[in-house]
């Protein structure tokens, strides 16, 4: 399976996101990285170009909820429904409980959110959601 | 016998009599000859084709339409290779969207279609084969996944296919692409087509637009109240040319001529407005402008007389940057010695007085920290031109 990861925004945590890559290479998945410092247009793009079946995004310092809000938009731009949405981090600025924060990224359209999640807990949700969609 | 002086810009043609110079908005539906003939073919019937001089500016450089499958990747990408390939882009199609974008009226001489990384099938379908029949083109080259090559191939007669563009690493790959256009670019200096049938009506040489106002230039200073060292500055629908007094240039060339020109294919307002829009948005100082000019960056997405106008003042102040210290990369005049700014083309018959110099004073101020500027001259009633066609008849007679 295909995924296009990065990180989002003006977010440079390049550790995290070099962890990511290789723990979903260690997994099977075909990974397009993007990197740091990723604009949400350009996730989508990158969906689009590769015919990916996840985008995961990450974000460390809280800003996502600035830059993930037109993803409802963009995704029915290229009528993306197949691909699945995932996001994953530290997804608020301060201290924030999870049931304020997944519900609000889910209704920016992603299908799992991870709100300070251990990575691998994260994966095997994400390879569970596969399974089940399949 | 009189004579009849032709010019053919990529916006207006421009006729001239003993009786004066009449102008003509170009019809982008037909091509230049039967536009020509339909406009000015009772004027041709008093001529002989030895008595007919025609000059053209619409055959500078080439034209390109990219239809692309992302912004941030196909797009982009192509947009990077024509830029270096000194292609002039006349529009860029999203291929999501190409069921409502509109086809170029003009022909274009090469289409791009670039989309998806090598291993991926079925990108393009019936709809781009729709768009297309709708396009005047010369060439069609495709730079997208090798997967859909045969399905393309089958249904676009002629199709060029050459190496994708983007990796499978989404990274750039233009070798290919840009050795091809900048082989096209070579083909088309020998002439096009639209050009070339212009002699059925001319007996006489047919010559660039900027040659011949280079031809003028040792005149212009006995012509006009222009004092030296100057530049003329022609901006047009597709190009933008400088020509300037050598006397601007501290360079130890021994050149015949007393004066060069530039030519920037890829500043127009008209034909090359995007490559324009891309050149002010790279620009250090454009917000600045547009907010001096009291306009938002929004106006240069707008199709309106008042985009236009921003538009054309932003060229100046473009093609003075290009050639100013700032900008290395081309020929570095020396503009604190500059006596006169000399304006003609199509934007001599937009803007006013005061709003080239209004920008001319901006410049001056923010670029070269002078607040004296040099003494502007509008050749609003193309005279510039007439000059270097007589002068050009002349010398060859």
């Amino acid at each position: 399976m295909k995924v296009v990861t990065g990180v989002v925004g003006n977010d440079i945590h390049v550790v995290a996101n070099r962890l990511i890559d290789i723990s979903l290479q260690a997994r099977g998945f075909e990974v397009f990285n993007l990197g740091v410092n990723t604009s949400l247009e350009e996730f989508i793009d990158a969906v689009v170009e590769t015919d990916a079946d996840i985008l995961l995004i990450s974000s460390l310092n809280g800003e996502a909820e600035g830059w993930c809000r037109d993803l409802q938009f963009l995704r029915s731009e290229y009528n993306l429904k197949e691909v699945i949405f995932v996001i994953g981090g530290n997804l608020a600025v301060g201290e924030a409980a999870q049931s304020d924060i997944v519900p609000k990224y889910k209704s920016y359209g992603f299908d799992l959110v991870f709100h300070q999640i251990d990575l691998n807990t994260g994966l095997d949700e994400i390879e569970r959601f596969v399974k089940e969609r399949v | 016998m009189s004579k009849l002086l032709i010019d053919v810009g990529s916006t207006y043609f421009k006729v001239c009599q003993t009786s004066g110079i009449s102008q003509y908005f170009r019809d982008f539906k037909k091509d230049i000859y039967d536009d020509l003939v339909t406009k000015c073919g009772n004027i041709f019937a008093n001529y002989q084709k030895e008595d007919i001089f025609i000059c053209s500016s619409a055959n500078g450089g080439l034209s390109t339409l990219i239809i692309g499958l992302t912004n941030s990747f196909s797009l982009k990408f192509a947009k990077n290779i024509a830029f270096n390939s000194g292609i002039n882009i006349i529009d860029t199609i999203l291929y999501s969207k190409i069921e409502e974008s509109r086809a170029p009226s003009e022909l274009v001489d090469v289409v791009i279609i670039v989309g998806g990384i090598d291993g991926i099938g079925g990108v393009f379908d019936e709809k781009l084969f729709d768009y297309l029949k709708n396009v005047q083109y010369s060439n069609i080259v495709y730079v997208g996944t090798k997967q859909d090559v045969s399905f393309l191939s089958a249904h676009i007669p002629e199709l060029k296919v050459l190496g994708n563009i983007i990796t499978e690493k989404l990274h750039v790959n233009g070798g290919e692409l840009k050795e091809y256009l900048t082989n096209l670019y070579q083909a088309d200096i020998v002439g096009k087509e639209d050009i070339k049938h212009l002699y059925e009506i001319t007996a006489n040489q047919i010559y660039s637009t900027p040659y011949i106002v280079n031809r003028s230039l040792p005149l212009i200073d006995a012509n006009f109240e222009v004092v030296n060292p100057f530049i003329v500055v022609d901006i047009g629908g597709a190009t933008t040319d400088i020509h300037y007094s050598r006397d601007l240039v501290r360079d130890n060339i021994v050149s015949e001529s007393g004066y060069d020109r530039l030519v920037f294919k890829k500043l127009g307002v008209f034909k090359s407005r995007e490559t324009l829009i891309f050149a002010a948005k790279n620009n250090e100082f454009v917000y600045e402008l547009l907010a001096y000019l009291n306009v938002t960056e929004n106006i240069l997405e707008e199709e309106s007389e008042k985009s236009l106008r921003i538009l054309m003042q932003l060229s100046i102040f473009l093609v003075l940057y290009k050639v100013s210290r700032l900008h290395p990369l081309y020929v570095t005049l020396h503009l604190e010695l500059l006596n006169t700014i000399v304006l003609t083309g199509g934007i001599t018959k937009v803007l006013s007085y005061e709003e080239v110099e209004m920008i001319i004073e901006f410049f001056y101020k923010k670029v070269m920290n002078l607040h004296a500027i040099p003494n502007i001259v509008m050749d609003s009633d193309y005279a510039i031109w007439t000059l270097g066609m007589e002068n050009n008849e002349n010398s060859a007679s």
